[in-house]
């Protein structure tokens, strides 16, 4: 088995090596190209107006995909929460062996706090919280984690100010089998609402939302 | 053998399944630009001295190599300025553009992009995908600014506040150009 993959991986290298120099040597062998169409910037050269952050922002709707079903006009109610948060990557390290540590603040992304968007009052573990923006972040334990809501919105990430802790919830967390480069937080949907997924490295926790009956 | 390369298989699809049924980073990154400048971190650090006014989210195209205006993005057509959901401006407070009034709130953001100027629009239908089913009755405003070279080439669609006499201005510069569209309040 091991043998095998060895191969496939070796013979792949293989193929790909002479595509690649060949490819090259075409090169040097074409006349200039125009410069003025065909500009070729390092993608990491510096902005002078604001930089390409390592950990890019992203955004999940609930209903997932919101904005394609709005385009696509085949949703016609509100989105009933969305979060918009930065993704960083594992990049080699483990999540509690490198990056966080168990008790302490984690701030459930990276840059800008994660702020989630209620569009419409919910229920989560029988407490209930109003439509608004809050501020999401964890505070993680070895079997459990504790997403707190907050209320400094606009806030960076880093130093949560508990001052302004609205309500916490403690859930499970719980081993995947497979690994996850970068953090992700998703909306699922469940029978009486979504849960919010959120999953990094091997571990994956569930905060169940419970949208009320109109 | 057989059964190693049917298991192989098996290992491989099942993989590529799994790493479907979540989200991949988006070749075009989303980012956020808040007036005052930086105002998450100045708020964390105490250092605010003016309260806040706006963020902007929108996604990062790269230029890749391509023509970007007039290639890309065609003149004359209403362009999404940005990528994959539409670009959405948050304001806390009531300002002026081009001598018109919008209010507080959430709202969308267009361009149609020409050689000398760019018309920017304001809209009204938020939490959407790019402008493919832009509606122009759902339009605020537009406004009209001029096209500015940028010093160098910028590889990544970018979107600034900058302080002004009479409010800010939001700077957008992609590919060798920029416009600068003022706000006032």
């Amino acid at each position: 088995m091991k043998t095998i993959s060895f191969w496939l991986i070796f013979s792949l290298i293989l193929g790909l090596a002479p595509a690649c120099s060949n490819k090259e040597n075409k090169e040097e062998k074409k006349p200039t190209p125009d410069t003025t169409t065909r500009i070729n910037i390092p993608v990491n050269s510096i902005n002078p107006y604001t930089i390409v952050d390592i950990s890019p922002m992203d955004i999940s709707y609930f209903p997932a995909d919101y904005p394609i079903l709005k385009m696509e006009k085949t949703i016609s109610t509100l989105p009933l929460a969305r979060i918009v948060y930065s993704r960083p990557h594992l990049q080699g390290r483990r999540l509690f062996q490198n990056l966080l540590k168990y008790d302490e603040p984690w701030r459930l992304g990276a840059n800008e706090s994660t702020e989630l968007e209620l569009y419409t009052d919910v229920s989560i573990q029988d407490k209930k919280i109003k439509a608004g923006r809050y501020v999401l972040y964890c505070i993680p334990h070895a079997d459990t984690w504790t997403v707190v809501f907050n209320t400094n919105t606009d806030s960076w990430g880093l130093h949560p100010d508990p001052t302004k802790d609205l309500t916490s919830f403690t859930i499970p967390v719980k081993q995947t089998t497979n690994r996850l480069e970068y953090f992700t937080m998703v909306f699922e949907n469940t029978a009486t609402g979504t849960d919010i997924v959120m999953a990094w490295d091997n571990l994956e926790a569930r905060l169940p939302i419970i949208f009320p009956v109109k | 053998m057989k059964r190693s390369i049917l298991c192989l298989a098996a290992i491989f699809i099942s993989a590529v399944l799994y790493a479907q049924s979540l989200p991949p980073v988006d070749k075009s990154p989303m980012d956020m630009s808040y007036y005052p400048n930086n105002y998450p971190v100045l708020k964390i650090q105490d250092k605010l001295t003016e309260p806040l006014v706006a963020r902007v989210i929108y996604s990062r195209p790269q230029k890749a190599g391509r023509a970007i205006f007039g290639g890309l993005v065609k003149y004359g057509e209403v362009w999404r300025f940005g990528a994959n959901e539409a670009t959405e401006i948050d304001l806390y407070k009531n300002v002026k553009i081009g001598g018109k009034k919008l209010k507080a709130g959430r709202y969308t953001l267009y361009a149609i992009v020409n050689e000398n100027t760019w018309t920017i629009i304001v809209n009204k239908e938020t939490d959407t995908w790019g402008s493919f089913k832009y509606d122009a009755k759902k339009d605020l405003l537009r406004t009209q600014v001029p096209v500015q070279k940028t010093d160098g080439p910028v590889e990544s669609l970018s979107m600034v506040f900058e302080k002004t006499a009479t409010g800010m201005n939001l700077v957008v510069a992609w590919d060798t150009v920029k416009v600068t569209i003022p706000f006032n309040f």
